[in-house]
């Protein structure tokens, strides 16, 4: 299952690489508007129809693909590396650096989310030294949201990491391991990361489908990314609007999202497997 | 609880719908997809307020449906050839104006007390104290004074003259027997108005409904007001329920929850036209086509965007018939000007600019852009023709209409980036303090026979030393622009006034400190059994007649 | 233990007074303040008149001068008035409060209901048939997006079907059956969005717990498979999805927006949002500060349930061992 998984994520991705290739291959165009020829139903040139500007389906659910993805992969690995990171130190030191570090996780999980995101979105980003022409770019709104989602995002690694590693602290081979003089670095590498692993791989695994839900989220509130970017979540916002004519607009946007999601999950659950030393006994 | 009395509680939660949909007719249940913030009538002017209170308030005087003033509550307008509207001068020597109004003999508030010029006199005590804050202080500014004659003859003395003298609609008469209590302290008025913290009092209504009900966000109900002398409306009871979300608004409609969805504060036009292909039908879709004027402020402060042919490129470039045509079934005209066709004051001999995107091209290179080996033109200096275009984000039609622009341009070597931010940055930040870029997409909502002064006159751009009032936020100078603005307001003479229409729509037309693009239109969507209900098209909502609304034999 | 806890209940007072300012500041530094907006529009605002406004809301002072004055109001029980309700900022939030109390307490209890006994049930039989039909549903439940599960909901059980109303709360005087009748569609969205989550959690969990020593020497002794499974297994299983629930309290809290949105529930999410875009700061401020108190008061509860369940887990000592 979890290979198939595999399997099934990197065909999506090499897909969504070659949106290019099939939007020369197809002689269609993902952003051009053709306004004598919205909601066309599939067919000829146009392998899933045209969507409410006109521009094709397939190819956008191509481009989107790619940016759904980078933003779900991105910043799901990110958000797992600060979160572990941070769990385990706080896990394993204890004392003054765990409740200081709790207490800075407790204050950014207990912070909205809401007016951080207008107020990051209201940010000019060339007033940051970038040019006008790269802040104006999808990858500027990409990292924005990438940016925006790891910076509260980690908490939930961090305390799920740290509740592991606490209990792991106590456990024999540990103790065993500290006896013998092992560094805490050792330690935390050798001992409590593998075992920590799995929680957090799950974790990691489940917060890619939950970060490309959010960012769909975050269209349909109009704080997302900036059309005429293609998201799964920004085509399936925008399929609302056409829901009652053209349902299928809507179908393969979520498609594609369901997919990816399962895909990821039983990638995490196979990976956990592999990854727990004790299951592999 | 046994399995049976459980099985048939669960039954009775699923069938038992039939009390939620309302044939009975006696009662009207309308869906808005806003709530008011307050039901005071001079504060926080709103389109669902106005919505609402169209049913239970009667205003001095209003705009009907053929977009002429008219008396509501008062008995005649004021005039000049009649005398009862007369120039004069005021205390402090300059031109002033008095008009005089007699209120209506069988205007009554719902607890029968008559409205007098008691309310009149409090009223503008009310709106001119400072700490109060109504939304439209001005009004009451130009308010030198007022004498009241008896109960119902008053005289209204302005502090300056205007062809437009004739209407008070936003002098919101309010009950001074209820509300003077409140206004003790007036900072503190806002707070206590009785239109907020007892809105059921009938003493504050005196249309032919009044308030009965009010679930804050949820829903408002409305019931005949026994104490209207009018024309007896057909339904006892009105409920407008705000839902927000124009897909649950829908399916409220469909699953009978509503009977009607409100054409001023309800379905954008694609989701109207949507909805009529495949429900048309079961309903009676009405469009009327209105004064909200959808355009791009162009930010004249841009270097890219001074020079007169690029503006006019642009303007050429986009295909705004076919839009209006494909993505509005052709139910919203093209704008060639802020002045609504429908307008008495409309000219029609301006410049209109074709979809013709060799023109623009040509128009393009004269002014030195010439297309770069990305396709994006540039100039002699190496600067690339690169813009960008903001409006409020999550506006589905405006979004996708910009997303039609900017490809379009694209055609004829415009690179034009999309920045969207939330409406209260947009308009709060972005748009009023002119900080957007170049091109910035919104609407103006405004009266017939408006005088675009707030919008066009260069004392009008907003600024730092200005305290960013103004709403000339292209920062658009033309000095015979200013003159005609000033002159509109004291050339009354019939044809001077609209020969100066005319020159003022030739020079916006000409000088296109922003780009029109199309006028929106309303979609009133209501059950096929609804008759009496007339849109306006103007700001003034179907509600004020609402006594008219009835059902069909 | 007592100790323990009012230690931790004063850290996250200090948290949350330390948010208060955070939120505050953050409040203030959103593009456009309630004055600008109004200038913006209406043409007829002069600068002295905005000035004037400016001052009478206090808008013109530095902004540590109007959190001071704030806090102190606030401390005095006086959270100031919603300039978007037009009424006192308690009279807004408090029914707002309990209609998302309703909607998430049936939802989140709900969850649970399901999600234990099923997690528990997929973990008994990993990789059985039963296990992935679970897991497919468990997927499929988070792999739609709110907005559209609710949208679809809408669509067949308002529109096609005709059994339930589209439309959030009933009237306020509507009987108890026309209550319950609203709130099925709002609490089904939110439970099937959320439950997927909490059964993975579980079996996850359970998983894990049942590859440790004691339960696999339980096992190995010939103890009932039901009372390992039950008796030692899920009071493990059960630590991290306590953490995960009690962590959730604050997104929960804000986070059916979405929901809420959808249905008209006039909840706290809901509530929330519309004064933080309709520029209402007391009201936004009040929301948040309370959002994040669930969120801090949460994390407290799971601690202190890590505590009670997991006698390893031994609290405010340091590596002493």
């Amino acid at each position: 299952m979890a290979a198939a998984s595999g399997v099934i994520l990197v065909l999506l991705s090499l897909l969504a690489l070659a949106a290019p290739l099939a939007e020369a291959q197809l002689g269609v165009s993902g952003d051009a508007a053709d306004l004598f020829n919205r909601l066309a139903p599939p067919g000829g040139a146009h392998l899933l129809g045209t969507d409410e500007v006109g521009r094709d389906v397939f190819v956008r659910l191509l481009y989107g693909g790619q940016v759904s993805l980078a933003v779900g992969l991105s910043t799901a690995v990110l958000t797992g590396l600060i979160g572990a990171v941070i769990g385990l130190i706080a896990g394993y030191f204890g004392g003054a650096i765990d409740t200081v570090l709790m207490r800075i996780t407790d204050a950014i999980i207990s912070l909205p989310l809401l007016p951080l995101l207008i107020v990051l979105a209201a940010i000019d980003l060339t007033k940051l030294g970038l040019s006008a022409e790269a802040a104006a770019s999808s990858e500027a709104g990409m990292i924005r949201i990438v940016a925006i989602i790891a910076l509260v995002g980690w908490t939930t690694v961090a305390r799920l990491v740290r509740a592991e590693t606490l209990s792991l602290r106590r456990r024999d081979f540990v103790r065993a391991a500290r006896a013998q003089g092992s560094t805490p670095l050792r330690i935390i590498a050798v001992h409590i990361l593998p075992n920590v692993s799995g929680p957090l791989v799950v974790a990691t695994t489940l917060s890619v489908g939950n970060v490309i839900l959010f960012e769909s989220v975050l269209s349909f509130l109009g704080l997302g990314i900036q059309p005429p970017t293609p998201t799964w979540g920004a085509m399936l916002t925008n399929a609302q609007e056409v829901i009652w004519d053209t349902p299928a607009l809507a179908l393969w946007p979520g498609l594609m999202i369901f997919v990816t999601v399962i895909a990821f999950n039983f990638l995490g659950d196979g990976l956990q497997d592999a990854l727990d030393p004790q299951a592999r006994e | 609880m046994s399995l049976s009395r459980f099985a048939a509680l669960c039954v009775s939660l699923f069938v038992a719908t039939a009390p939620a949909v309302s044939h009975a007719k006696d009662t009207l249940v309308i869906g808005i997809s806003q709530f008011p913030s307050t039901l005071h009538p001079s504060f926080d002017s709103m389109l669902s307020k106005e919505y609402v209170n169209g049913m239970a308030r009667q205003k001095l005087t209003i705009i009907d449906h053929d977009w002429e003033i008219a008396c509501l509550l008062c008995m005649e307008l004021p005039n000049l050839e009649k005398g009862t509207a007369r120039f004069e001068t005021t205390p402090d020597g300059a031109d002033g104006l008095a008009v005089d109004y007699t209120l209506r003999d069988d205007a009554v508030w719902g607890d029968g007390t008559p409205i007098t010029t008691k309310d009149v006199l409090f009223t503008w005590e009310v709106g001119r104290t400072p700490e109060v804050g109504v939304s439209n202080q001005e009004l009451f500014r130009r308010i030198l004074s007022i004498d009241a004659h008896d109960d119902k003859r008053f005289t209204v003395h302005l502090d300056r003259r205007s062809c437009s003298y004739e209407g008070l609609a936003d002098f919101e008469l309010i009950p001074e027997h209820i509300e003077r209590a409140a206004f003790e302290v007036p900072a503190d008025y806002r707070k206590r108005t009785a239109y907020d913290r007892d809105p059921t009092n009938p003493a504050l209504w005196n249309g032919p409904y009044r308030v009965t009900g009010v679930q804050p966000g949820v829903s408002i109900t409305l019931e005949v007001n026994p104490r209207w002398t009018g024309q007896k409306p057909h339904f006892n009871r009105i409920i407008v329920r705000a839902i927000e979300n124009t897909a649950a608004l829908t399916a409220n409609l469909l699953s009978g929850d509503i009977d009607m969805i409100a054409g001023e504060l309800g379905l954008t036009i694609d989701q109207a036209l949507s909805f009529e292909r495949r429900h048309g039908d079961d309903y009676q879709i009405v469009y009327r086509s209105g004064l909200i004027y959808e355009h791009i402020d162009l930010n004249l402060e841009n270097p890219l965007l001074q020079d007169v042919r690029v503006r006019r490129a642009l303007l050429h470039a986009i295909d705004r018939e076919a839009m209006n045509k494909q993505l509005f079934d052709g139910r919203q005209p093209t704008a060639h000007g802020g002045v609504n066709p429908l307008d008495s004051v409309y000219y029609d001999g301006v410049p209109k600019y074709a979809f013709d995107p060799d023109r623009a091209r040509a128009l393009l290179e004269e002014a030195g852009w010439t297309p770069g080996p990305d396709g994006v033109r540039r100039n002699a200096e190496g600067a690339t023709l690169r813009l960008e275009i903001g409006t409020t984000a999550g506006n589905k039609t405006r979004e996708l209409v910009q997303q039609v622009l900017q490809s379009q341009w694209k055609d004829v070597g415009v690179a034009v980036g999309i920045k969207n931010e939330p409406a209260r940055v947009f308009f709060g930040e972005t748009v009023s303090k002119r900080q957007y870029d170049s091109m910035a997409m919104f609407a103006w909502l405004s009266s017939p026979q408006n005088i675009p002064r707030s919008t066009l006159h260069s004392e009008e751009i907003p600024m730092e030393e200005n305290g960013w009032s103004g709403q000339n936020y292209t920062s658009y100078r033309n000095p015979r622009m200013d003159e005609i603005i000033d002159d509109l307001e004291l050339v009354c003479e019939e044809d001077a006034n609209q020969a100066l229409w005319n020159e003022m729509q030739m020079i916006y037309a000409t000088d296109l400190p922003a780009l029109p693009l199309y006028y929106r239109a309303q979609a009133h969507i209501m059950p096929t059994w609804l008759t009496g209900l007339r849109p306006t098209g103007h700001q003034f909502p179907s509600t004020i007649w609402v006594q008219e609304w009835n059902v069909a034999e | 233990m007592l100790r323990i806890l009012a230690d931790r209940l004063l850290q996250s007072l200090l948290v949350l007074f330390a948010l208060s300012f955070l939120i505050y500041a953050m409040i203030g530094l959103m593009p456009g303040d309630p004055i600008d907006v109004m200038v913006a529009a209406d043409p007829d605002i002069t600068p002295a008149d905005a000035a004037r406004m400016k001052a009478a809301f206090g808008l013109d002072r530095p902004i540590l001068e109007r959190y001071a004055a704030w806090l102190v109001a606030a401390l005095q029980g006086d959270l100031g008035f919603s300039r978007l309700y037009s009424q006192p900022v308690v009279d807004v939030v408090l029914p707002r409060l309990g209609a998302t109390a309703v909607l998430l307490g049936v939802s989140l209890t709900l969850s649970l209901l399901i999600a234990i006994p099923i997690g528990v049930l997929a973990a008994a039989r990993p990789h059985s048939g039963l296990d992935y039909g679970v897991n497919l549903f468990c997927f499929a439940g988070v792999s739609a997006p709110p907005f559209w599960l609710a949208l679809l909901a809408i669509i067949l059980f308002s529109v096609t079907l005709g059994w339930l109303p589209a439309s959030g709360q009933a009237p306020a005087d509507a009987g108890i059956l026309t209550q319950i009748r609203h709130a099925i569609l709002p609490v089904g969205v939110l439970t099937l969005s959320s439950v997927g989550g909490y059964i993975r959690f579980m079996r996850g969990a359970m998983l894990e717990t049942m590859r440790r020593d004691y339960i696999r020497t339980a096992r190995a002794k010939g103890a009932d498979m039901r009372r390992v499974l039950f008796n030692h297994a899920l009071r493990n299983a059960l630590l991290p999805l306590i953490t995960i629930v009690a962590l959730s309290f604050g997104t929960l809290f804000s986070g059916a927006l979405i929901t809420e949105t959808m249905f008209s529930w006039l909840g706290m999410g809901k509530t929330i949002y519309d004064a933080i875009l309709g520029n209402d700061f007391n009201l936004a401020l009040v929301g948040l500060l309370l959002a994040s108190a669930m969120t801090l008061a949460g994390n407290i509860l799971a601690d202190i349930c890590y505590a009670g369940l997991d006698p390893r887990v031994d609290y405010g000592k340091g590596d002493r061992a």
